[in-house]
């Protein structure tokens, strides 16, 4: 674990290091607020309640957090650093584990400001926090699961923004599609759309609806793409 | 120290390295020679646990690279070829990073690298970002980084190349220091490079191993085999009928000019004093006699040349 941390430490001092950092959360404030603004939250006799800012979150966080995780692996790469690292004692889950740590710890920073939406709330009215802590439940959930995506999508390339269009699109075309087409279809696939449907399940939590498929969803995709990004970083030493 | 035995290496149907085998003794400095594309880095690489290999295998310290890869690891430091480092870091930042990779705990990694900017002359670049760095301090932090956790052995793939002449002169009198402590192995495609740092040279070619001994050995081996110069003052037929005569004598082949005969006699044993004892019987003046001495560079270009 140790290991990981040190990693982790020297991951989020590159992305602070390095202006994407900066401009991945300036983007991503800039358009929460603007959410904030359109939606008209904050309208005199408007229900205290972010729900249509969090609407929009998940479609934003679907090519945010992949900009947060794209250099983490496939910097490595590029740059050859990966060849000390892996013959220092270092085990590839250890250093993927460190790399994806880092990519939460900078999402959570990322997340943290919009906090004062719900703060500014409080003060002018009278928010449903019970609702409002379960939906940040689900953003934080929503990281977790598109994180480990977007650091499996990093590690198949040593090319960043490749790396950031393998992680957003699959996951915008994955959002979308289980989100729109979910009405269009009956039966089995109804069925399967419903199980994998992002923006859906997102939207129980914002509801304030925390229920256990839904946290072990985001929970099992994390669990699932770090496992493929260990094996996927294992598999290179073989080429 | 370290044992390799019939490692081989392939990349599809490419034979990188094929079939090498060879021990590095401890405290022994050894030197893998060979041209670009040889299989130095391949053959290093798998050393350090960067890539397993496809058939065989070695030992370092008594470790399998293989089964045992992070005992491997601890044991032994590694400058890959690129020196690759972090542009963003500075020297200490990354130093610390390596450390703490290490398992070194605050105290020992404050320690440690107070020791590897010392030995590697970091002093005026440690507080500064490594991608601000020349090649040369670049290749020092690097170094440093192999240094830090005091390994064993020491894996060097060139770790002089891209530097100026001092440069190099530094960095091998720094790489016979090392010596006293580790067991070295660097790699180079420059003959007097490792000619003059090393007690040994494992010379290898498309991925395999074509000669392996001390310098000395080896120039004794192309010596032992190479031609005698003589100069008489005798015609030109006489000589070279006697010489041909002698045992161990291959082949002579001799011009005459103002009366004196330059032979060039072809042999696979040291007949210099068959040819004197020879001279003084025949009443012939001798005003040369001398082995051709071959440089270990000719026997490099030779080999390479010949493998080919």
């Amino acid at each position: 674990m140790r290991n990981a941390r040190a990693i982790m430490q020297r991951e989020l001092l590159s992305l602070f290091c390095s202006p994407i950092g900066y401009i991945v959360i300036a983007g991503f404030l800039f358009v929460t607020g603007l959410s904030v603004l359109v939606s008209g939250s904050f309208a005199p006799g408007k229900p205290a309640t972010l729900r249509e800012v969090f609407f929009w979150t998940p479609w934003l966080l679907t090519v945010i957090v992949p900009a947060i995780s794209m250099r983490t692996i496939c910097e490595e790469y590029r740059n050859g650093t990966i060849e000390t690292l892996m013959t220092t004692p270092l085990s590839d889950l250890q250093m993927v584990l460190g790399k994806y740590l880092a990519s939460l710890v900078f999402f959570i920073i990322m997340l943290a400001p919009t906090l004062a939406y719900l703060i500014l709330m409080e003060i002018y009215g009278n928010p449903d926090w019970g609702a409002s802590l379960s939906a940040y439940l689900g953003l934080l959930l929503i990281g977790v699961a598109f994180t480990a995506f977007g650091l499996f999508a990093s590690s198949l390339t040593s090319n960043q923004v490749v790396a950031w269009m393998l992680g957003s699109i699959p996951l915008l075309i994955f959002a979308c599609l289980a989100y729109f087409i979910i009405g269009h279809v009956e039966g089995i696939w109804r069925l399967i759309f419903q199980q994998v449907n992002v923006i859906g399940r997102f939207d129980e939590f914002s509801r304030g609806l925390v229920t256990t498929d839904g946290v072990v969803f985001f929970l099992a995709a994390a669990a699932l793409f770090l496992f493929l990004t260990v094996k996927v970083v294992e598999s290179r030493r073989w080429r | 120290m370290i044992e390799v035995r019939n490692l081989s290496k392939h990349f599809g149907s490419h034979r990188a390295v094929d079939n090498i085998s060879f021990t590095v003794n401890e405290g022994e400095i050894v030197g893998f020679l060979g041209p670009n594309g040889a299989g130095k880095t391949t053959t290093l690489r798998i050393l350090t646990c960067y890539m397993p290999a496809t058939a065989g295998s070695a030992t370092i310290a008594g470790y399998d690279v293989l089964t045992e890869s992070m005992k491997v690891r601890a044991v032994v430091g590694y400058l890959p070829e690129s020196v690759p480092l972090y542009p963003e870091m500075r020297t200490r930042e990354y130093l610390r990073f390596r450390g703490k990779l290490h398992g070194l705990n605050k105290l020992a990694r404050e320690a440690a690298i107070a020791r590897v900017i010392e030995r590697c002359w970091l002093h005026e670049v440690i507080d500064r970002p490594i991608g601000q760095l020349s090649r040369g301090f670049r290749q020092r932090v690097g170094l440093a980084d192999a240094l830090l956790h005091n390994p064993r052995v020491l894996v060097l793939d060139e770790p002089t190349v891209g530097l100026d002449p001092a440069q190099i002169r530094a960095t091998r009198s720094l790489i016979r220091e090392l010596a006293q402590e580790h067991t070295v192995i660097l790699s180079s495609h420059i003959l007097p490079e490792v000619e003059a740092t090393c007690q040994r040279l494992i010379i290898i070619n498309e991925g395999r191993l074509v000669a392996s001994g001390t310098p000395d050995e080896l120039r004794e081996r192309i010596t032992g085999q190479a031609s005698l110069i003589a100069e008489l003052k005798a015609p030109r037929r006489d000589v070279v009928d006697a010489l041909q005569k002698l045992t161990g004598v291959t082949d002579v082949s001799g011009q005459m000019q103002d009366g004196w005969t330059r032979v060039n006699i072809a042999t696979d044993q040291d007949v210099r004093e068959d040819i004197a004892q020879l001279a003084a019987n025949k009443n012939w003046p001798l005003r040369e006699l001398r082995r051709d001495i071959a440089t270990l560079e000719d026997f490099f270009v030779k080999i390479v040349a010949g493998t080919r």
